[in-house]
């Protein structure tokens, strides 16, 4: 190549057809990579959106929903795929109960940052945990903002009720040493037309689930109430929305509940009351 | 060859009881750690002390803290070579060897770390590009292959040189020779080799960089308090500097004592490294004040119990030792040594210390960033064991922990008695009165001959329903007469959606980096979601007649609607005179659903009930949210083609400087025995 300007203007567009080239290489690869459908065990068995609203101003925190779980899933000891909470932002604002599952995110920090693809988002908006596949790295359990995630850290206990089953993805047991758990929506008892564990249990029908493509949810009462109407009774509200995690359980405010509060219930087991 | 490279040969024959003794130790340590580590396997990370709340520990505090050390080398080496510092000749070699082991150490914990270590290679299998794990695996690799060649590469006059050396057993020499390649030292095997020499030397430095910037993405990419910081890329980067040029002038000041290699590591070598660490020391502590000073001013919720914990609580022990002995004391003896002329005699022995408190504060340092953000979650840690909310590692950890810091000297040990801690042929270069005039300024960076080398860096059915009346065939009484209900519905036009308040102009699709394909780009993402279908209003209207015909005029008539798994009940509404009744429902719904509309019966009328199959409009396609931001299956080439690229790039460059320059073209010219 020659030290000219029209050499040096030459090398500069040779340059660019090969930049310009490389791209349109590089396109038509991911296009060709990427334009697929969705792998199978992606697809939901419905077309439907699942979606849990839990109603704190009925929660009294009896850990019905937590021991059902338990019982069902057969979860490991000292795991709740459930957990009840007690929320104290300020004492003088009081406290509440507050029921925990997945959140199910439609943006879901523990998907995005899995090595492997083990936790994976289906159509139907469950966020599901492949067993088979998890390398056990805990990137899931530090990327959870929501604490909800587990991990088997030694073989768990196991019932001979729980071997009798085969694992599937769907149920997640019999459990295994080294591996994440969490909560799964039940997509079991989806496939067969029931409440998950956790709502079916609540006494106080407090979790209703539904099909958000329905705009109706149903509790363990058999009320069902239309997703789109929560504003009436006052808004409704995500777990930290402002993370952008977008989650697919709605809380109902904990306005006039018609049970002990937290501090009234430990007053109260304390023999004070 | 003069005396003092007699003295640096005999240092790989020459082995005395102590370094037999200093290698059974070594070997004693690892194989306990191996014992420990079969407990591990065989019964599972409960051996260890981490649990849900606090699920990383000390295996990733070390491999953050061994990759940190692994910086000592190269960067420092590559930097000194490529400005051209003539002091660098006899420490290359000693720093290139930690880097090499500090790697290979540093990945094997996050294998110890893994609950499935068996399961490794699904890394490979099912490997996603959108995970920063997947970028470490990536960056890791490199860069290790890059250091191996970077220490090889300068080494093969040196083998050239041994192989060639009587004094060495036959065995020795053999292994030399064939590791050296056949290097015959030809100006043009010279000229080969220094090309890829700095071409390596070039490339290295970014690859450096990268590698722990995003070791700390790990951190990074979460949401939690303390790791979600935007400085976490050079604060790390900056600390794995710090901790590796103290690894470097330890290492020095260790072979200088057992090896007796003072002819080679003269005080100028102390005095310019000490300035290096010096200067590193003050650049940490402006990127620990930086950090901790803008989250403690603002004091936010996850960040204050964080805060709490570091400053007074459970970990302020660590906390603040580490600031200490990792900042406050090696500053304060580095100033003494290197600034004040009476404590100039003991530059050595303080540098030493400085650098081993260096050292053990980088450790503590890691453990500080690692550990007390998982002791500090979101929601309030609750209804767990009581073992699971404090850390507190296991004698399992902390065996293994000693064991890879054992493995490390072992292999270290093992380099050094393998190859000479200093390169032969750079020292000779160099004559003991150039070392004694190179006190050039450490970061100053001078242009070179061999030309620019350009661094890449990233960095629903209309119609009709079937109506379909339902008869009560109920006559136990004469009186209430049966009730027929008919219901048909009608799909009403889209209305004009609901004037919403103003959120401002922009559109939260097109905001985010990471939200949106690539121009030009299909990803393996939602795309039927993309457009939500319109909502379809639609009126249900029944018609209610008792048996002889007769309207039933202004009776409460109900609707309801059957979903998947429950009743959604409308309530009811007044028939008309007519005995008409309409509902017009406008919510967010798709599908098609059986609607009931029921009556539930007077004194004069039996209930009746009529279902009508409402189509409210086709359901979307089944896709994955939009709102999915990196969550796709498939490869997103909007965060996986930067990666690839760099990457990419830096394997083009080993491939040139290594196969091409050194396996290729040396051979040939060897062969042809043709001037360059």
């Amino acid at each position: 190549m020659s030290s000219t300007r029209r050499g040096f203007v030459q090398s500069l567009m040779r340059g660019s057809a090969w930049a310009a080239g490389s791209w349109l290489g590089v396109r038509s690869l991911v296009s060709a990579l990427n334009n697929r459908e969705l792998p199978e065990r992606a697809l939901a068995p419905t077309n439907q959106k699942w979606v849990m609203v839990n109603d704190l101003a009925k929660c009294d925190g009896c850990r019905d929903c937590t021991k059902a779980c338990t019982k069902m899933h057969f979860v490991p000891p000292q795991q709740e795929w459930i957990k009840v909470y007690e929320i104290t932002g300020n004492s003088a604002a009081g406290s509440y109960f507050l029921p925990r599952t997945c959140m199910h995110c439609d943006n879901p920090p523990c998907v995005r940052a899995c090595p492997v693809g083990a936790t994976y988002k289906r159509t139907d908006g469950i966020v599901l945990m492949d067993q088979d596949r998890c390398i056990g790295c805990r990137n899931c359990i530090a990327q959870c903002p929501y604490s909800a995630r587990s991990f088997n850290w030694g073989e768990p206990p196991h019932t001979p009720e729980e071997l009798a089953h085969k694992y599937d993805v769907e149920t997640n047991y019999p459990h295994r040493k080294g591996v994440v758990e969490k909560c799964i929506f039940c997509p079991h008892l989806l496939r067969a037309g029931k409440l998950p564990a956790c709502a079916a249990a609540c006494k106080m029908g407090a979790i209703y689930f539904g099909d958000e493509l329905e705009d109706a949810v149903t509790n363990s009462k058999g009320e069902t109430m239309q997703l789109s109407k929560i504003a009436e009774n006052g808004a409704g509200f995500r777990l930290m929305e402002d993370l952008g995690t977008e989650p697919r359980v709605y809380y109902l405010p904990p306005v006039n509940r018609k049970y002990a509060s937290p501090e009234e219930k430990r007053r109260h087991d304390a023999g004070l009351a | 060859m003069n005396r003092r490279e007699t003295n640096l040969l005999q240092t790989l024959t020459h082995s005395g009881p102590a370094f037999y003794t200093w290698i059974a130790f070594l070997g004693a340590v690892i194989s306990w750690g191996i014992f420990a580590y079969i407990l591990q396997l065989r019964f599972g990370l409960i051996e260890t002390g981490m649990g849900d709340q606090i699920s990383w520990g000390l295996y990733i505090t070390n491999f953050v803290f061994f990759i940190g050390i692994s910086h000592a080398g190269t960067l420092i080496s590559a930097i000194l070579r490529v400005t051209d510092a003539g002091w660098r000749r006899p420490i290359t070699r000693m720093a290139e060897g930690i880097t090499v082991v500090a790697l290979c150490i540093g990945s094997a914990m996050v294998v110890v770390d893994m609950g499935r270590p068996e399961r490794l290679f699904n890394v490979l299998r099912y490997g996603r590009i959108q995970s920063p794990i997947l970028w470490d695996v990536l960056g890791v690799t490199t860069y290790l292959t890059g250091c191996v060649l970077y220490f090889y590469l300068p080494l093969i006059p040196d083998l050239g040189i041994l192989a060639s050396d009587r004094g060495l057993p036959a065995a020795r020499r053999k292994l030399y020779s064939v590791l050296s390649l056949g290097w015959t030292g030809t100006p043009t095997e010279w000229k080969l080799l220094e090309k890829a020499i700095s071409v390596m030397a070039v490339f290295i430095i970014p690859l450096a960089i990268s590698v722990h910037t995003v070791v700390s993405w790990i951190f990074a990419m979460t949401l939690r308090p303390g790791w979600d910081s935007s400085i976490f890329g050079p604060y790390f980067v900056v600390g794995a500097i710090y901790s590796g040029a103290a690894a470097v002038i330890l290492a020095m000041c260790i072979f200088r004592r057992v090896f007796h290699l003072e002819d080679y590591l003269a005080p100028v070598h102390f005095r310019n490294l000490g300035w290096l660490l010096l200067s590193f020391s003050g650049l940490y502590l402006y990127f620990n004040i930086n950090e901790y000073l803008t989250i403690s001013y603002k004091f936010q919720e996850g960040e204050k119990r964080l805060l709490t914990q570091l400053f007074e609580g459970p970990f302020s022990t660590y906390f603040w030792a580490g600031q200490v002995t990792c900042i406050l004391i090696p500053f304060v003896l580095l100033v003494a040594v290197l600034a004040v002329k009476r404590c100039e005699p003991f530059l050595i022995p303080v540098l030493g210390l400085a650098s081993f408190l260096v050292i053990l504060g980088a450790w503590i340092k890691r453990f500080v960033i690692v550990v007390p953000t998982l002791a500090s979650p979101f929601l309030p840690a609750q209804r767990l064991p009581e073992k699971w909310m404090h850390y507190s590692p296991s004698w399992v950890e902390w065996s293994i922990t000693a064991a890879a810091f054992a493995a490390f000297l072992l292999l270290y040990t093992v380099l050094a008695k393998l190859f000479p801690v200093v390169s032969l042929w750079e020292t000779r270069e160099a004559e003991p009165a150039d070392v004694e005039h190179g006190t050039e300024a450490v970061g100053a960076f001078g242009p070179r001959n061999w030309g620019p080398v350009a661094t890449a860096v990233l960095l629903c059915v209309l119609g009709g329903g079937l109506a379909r009346g339902e008869t009560a065939a109920k006559n136990k009484k004469m009186e209430p007469l049966p009730v027929t209900i008919s219901a048909t519905w009608k799909a009403l036009p889209p209305e004009a959606p609901l004037p919403q308040p103003a959120t401002g102009t922009y559109s939260a699709r097109h905001t985010f980096l990471f939200s949106k394909p690539l121009p030009g780009f299909s990803t393996g993402r939602a795309k039927a979601d993309e457009v939500a279908p319109e909502m379809r209003p639609v009126e249900i209207e029944a018609q209610a007649r008792d048996a002889r015909g007769e309207p039933l005029a202004f009776q409460a008539i109900g609707f309801s609607l059957k979903g998947a798994l429950g009743t959604l009940d409308f309530g009811s509404r007044p028939s008309d005179g007519e005995g008409k009744v309409k509902l017009v429902i406008r919510d967010r719904r798709y599908g098609r659903y059986p609607v009931t509309v029921s009556f539930e019966g007077d004194e004069s009328h039996q209930p009746g009930r009529a279902t009508v199959l409402v189509d409210f409009g086709p359901r979307p396609a089944p896709a994955l949210p939009v709102a999915g931001v990196l969550i796709s299956p498939y490869f997103s080439p909007e965060i996986g083609l930067p990666f690839l690229f760099f990457y990419g790039v830096m394997w083009c460059a080993f491939a040139y400087s290594f196969g091409y320059l050194v396996l290729w073209r040396m051979r040939r010219e060897r062969a042809h025995r043709r001037p360059l």
